[in-house]
């Protein structure tokens, strides 16, 4: 089935199985890697794309669902200037260790402040409730997105 | 050979679902765990699929004097922002999976695949809501709790489509609470939804859910029958005798998230604070 939607800025049409995950589409079809998959089945947040700047879980979104809209992975946003600002905090902070949730946490990140330029703790870690890291304990995290937050990520 | 079909309006939809014997596909937070197989293969659908995206027309909430309309493709994040849906919903959504996984469902969706776990069947049940169901045969109204029968059996035709769940106007003091090993993407262990009205003295309506401790959600209107027209200091003198009741209609069984014992427990207690909490 003819399949058709913005990716990372680009429109582009695909000649795809409509149920085929979108993460399998991204990772094995188109190569962009950046988009993890950690469980599969919309536990831990790894695979987390945009949607219309809305967080989605690519592992369980089939293809056909993101028909006509825009869709950001972390390829995209490296494009981004926000990118930026957000990935030097998360550096700075030790937001990021292994790596392997960095880019859904990141995305999470830039969904929430575009919305909500000067969030609270609590909010911070509603919006990231999604998403597991299993090396920094969060705390670090948090503190990043504060940082970035208070860098202005005019959003 | 596995079709997919696309339709773009109801109408459409009912027509395929006469020829065709479809899953119904909304957001997939279900069903694409349920037929996932591994990374990179195709999930496994024995038969044909029915997407539910571009019905654009299902995407709403809308009241009127029956109560609050939701259209079966509306999202639960719509939902939780929505000031016109009740607030206990709110709650109840709030805790339902993350802000990702409520981006892409949808309670239709939730309604559909009948787990005894789903959180929103709970005030579902309590509220007394209805689904429209809607083929080319025409429309019929059911009871959300007549319409689950089991885990993940529901009484829907093979022609039929969800058109819209109606939350009937309940005015109430709630109290609800689920019972998960975590605070965002939790399936829950227990639930439980207890309401009541006070006039002057009197409890003029009292209804109790539970979700994750049968097959479905229990409530038991004849129960609660028994308790209404106390006064509040009769009904709480009797909070043995109502935990007792309840405590022989739940059934909990014993899995990786919990075991059937302390569902038990934890349901009676919750329901035993709720009592204790009456103003």
């Amino acid at each position: 089935m003819k399949i058709n939607f913005v990716l990372n800025h680009k429109p582009i049409e695909l000649d795809v199985n409509p149920t085929r995950r979108l993460l399998d589409v991204l990772r094995e079809d188109l190569h962009l890697t950046g988009t993890k998959e950690g469980c599969g089945e919309g536990e831990c947040g790894a695979c987390t794309v945009l949607v219309d700047d809305k967080p989605y879980n690519s592992c369980l979104t089939p293809v056909l669902n993101v028909q006509d809209k825009e869709v950001l992975t972390i390829e995209g946003f490296r494009e981004m200037k926000e990118y930026r600002i957000i990935a030097d905090a998360f550096a700075d902070m030790g937001g990021s260790q292994c790596g392997f949730c960095t880019p859904g946490m990141i995305l999470v990140s830039y969904a929430l402040l575009k919305n909500n330029p000067h969030p609270t703790d609590e909010e911070i870690r509603f919006a990231l409730s999604g998403n597991i890291c299993r090396c920094t304990g969060y705390q670090a995290i948090v503190n990043a997105v504060k940082v970035a937050s208070e860098k202005g990520v005019k959003l | 050979m596995i079709k997919y079909f696309v339709p773009k309006s109801l109408k459409e939809a009912t027509e395929i679902l006469s020829q065709n014997d479809c899953y119904i596909l909304a957001g997939g937070t279900d069903l694409m765990v349920q037929k996932h197989r591994s990374a990179s293969l195709l999930p496994t659908f024995e038969k044909d699929v029915l997407f539910t995206n571009e019905i654009k027309e299902l995407d709403y909430i809308k009241v009127d004097k029956e109560g609050v309309h939701v259209g079966s493709v509306t999202k639960y994040e719509k939902m939780l922002k929505s000031a016109q849906i009740p607030d206990i919903f709110r709650k109840t959504i709030e805790q339902i999976a993350s802000p990702g996984i409520r981006n892409m469902a949808t309670m239709a969706g939730n309604i559909g695949n009948a787990s005894p776990a789903g959180d929103t069947l709970v005030p579902l049940n309590v509220f007394d809501a209805y689904l429209v169901l809607s083929s080319t045969r025409g429309e019929r109204k059911v009871l959300v709790s007549d319409y689950i029968i089991g885990v993940r059996k529901t009484i829907r035709e093979k022609d039929e489509i969800i058109k819209e769940i109606v939350i009937p106007n309940l005015d109430l003091e709630f109290d609800y609470e689920k019972v998960g090993s975590r605070k965002a993407e939790s399936i829950s262990k227990v639930s439980f939804l207890g309401a009541y009205k006070l006039e002057g003295n009197i409890i003029k309506d009292f209804r109790v859910a539970f979700g994750s401790v049968s097959i479905k959600v229990v409530r038991d209107k004849e129960v609660e029958k028994k308790y209404i027209g106390l006064t509040k200091e009769e009904f709480i003198n009797r909070k043995e005798e109502i935990v007792s009741d309840y405590s022989k209609l739940i059934s909990p069984i014993t899995d990786h998230r919990s075991t059937k014992e302390y569902r038990q427990k934890v349901a009676c207690n919750l329901l035993s604070r709720f009592i204790d909490n009456i103003k």
